[in-house]
């Protein structure tokens, strides 16, 4: 019963995680600009692997620790990532492209 | 030298947990990494107030919690723009003030609003200003300020 129901979560989140991931890489071909496809990759992208690293545990025998530790360390280094990238890229002057209004242009 | 044997220990019990392994030879090893660990680290003394721990841990488990719903949420709201045909896209780069005076609570707000759905910073002003780029500037502009005020409470409870 337990397994049954162990194997079930892996399942949907082996699919959901393959299906961000996908996202992701779709996102970083379709969106306009680098601060967009930032929102793609950086984000969404490491929604799919933290499912895909859910769904591992699930399956096999590996410990919850680890996987929970991996997890964090994602959810932290993923954002910071994107973050120092798209501070990188307004630096050496890459602008957003149509934008609504750029706060950032005024300093 | 109290608080670096406190240190030591805890990050010891962490290394074994993880490797959950109770031979001689793992202890040392993780008694060795972690007193690597913290001569490399600069120590941040700083009187614990042991009425405050309570309410910090309660907003610590509350704030992890928003954080994962708001990291769900991202997810998907991304995930539409992405797939939808005609890509309804208004970007823009607004300005969002802070009320964080440490370099740890801004860099932990900073955090937070990355994680909020259709947000990424971009910059921090010298006065905490965070310039945040934005997928669909209409949506957004009037929740965030309230959401980030809520977050930063939180925090404030977590790191007085």
């Amino acid at each position: 019963m337990m397994t049954t129901i162990l194997q079930v979560v892996a399942l949907v989140a082996i699919i959901l995680g393959t299906f961000f991931s996908v996202v992701g890489i779709v996102g970083m071909v379709r969106l306009p600009d680098v601060y967009a496809r930032l929102h793609a990759t950086g984000k969404v992208g490491v929604f799919g692997v933290v499912l895909l690293l859910i769904g591992a545990v699930a399956w096999t025998p590996l410990g919850w620790g680890r996987a929970l530790l991996l997890i964090v360390l994602l959810m932290v280094s993923g954002p910071v990532t994107a973050h120092a990238l798209a501070s990188a890229a307004y630096r050496i002057g890459l602008r957003v492209k149509e934008p609504v209004r750029d706060d950032l242009r005024e300093i | 030298m109290y608080y670096f044997a406190r240190a030591v220990l805890l990050l010891t019990l962490m290394y074994l947990a993880l490797t959950s392994n109770l031979q001689a030879s793992n202890i040392v090893m993780g008694l060795l990494l972690s007193v690597g660990v913290m001569a490399l680290l600069r120590p941040q003394l700083r009187e614990a107030d042991g009425r405050r721990a309570g309410t910090a841990v309660l907003a610590l488990f509350r704030y992890i919690f928003v954080l994962i719903w708001d990291y769900i949420v991202s997810g998907i709201q991304v995930a539409r723009i992405v797939l939808s045909p005609t890509m309804p896209l208004h970007q823009a780069i607004i300005a969002i003030p802070s009320d964080c005076q440490s370099d740890l609570g801004l860099a932990l707000s900073a955090h937070a609003l990355t994680l909020t759905p259709g947000e990424m910073v971009v910059e921090i002003g010298d006065d905490g200003t965070m310039y945040t780029h934005v997928l669909d500037v209409e949506k957004v502009e009037t929740a965030v300020a309230a959401a980030q005020k809520q977050r930063e409470e939180l925090l404030e409870k977590i790191f007085p």
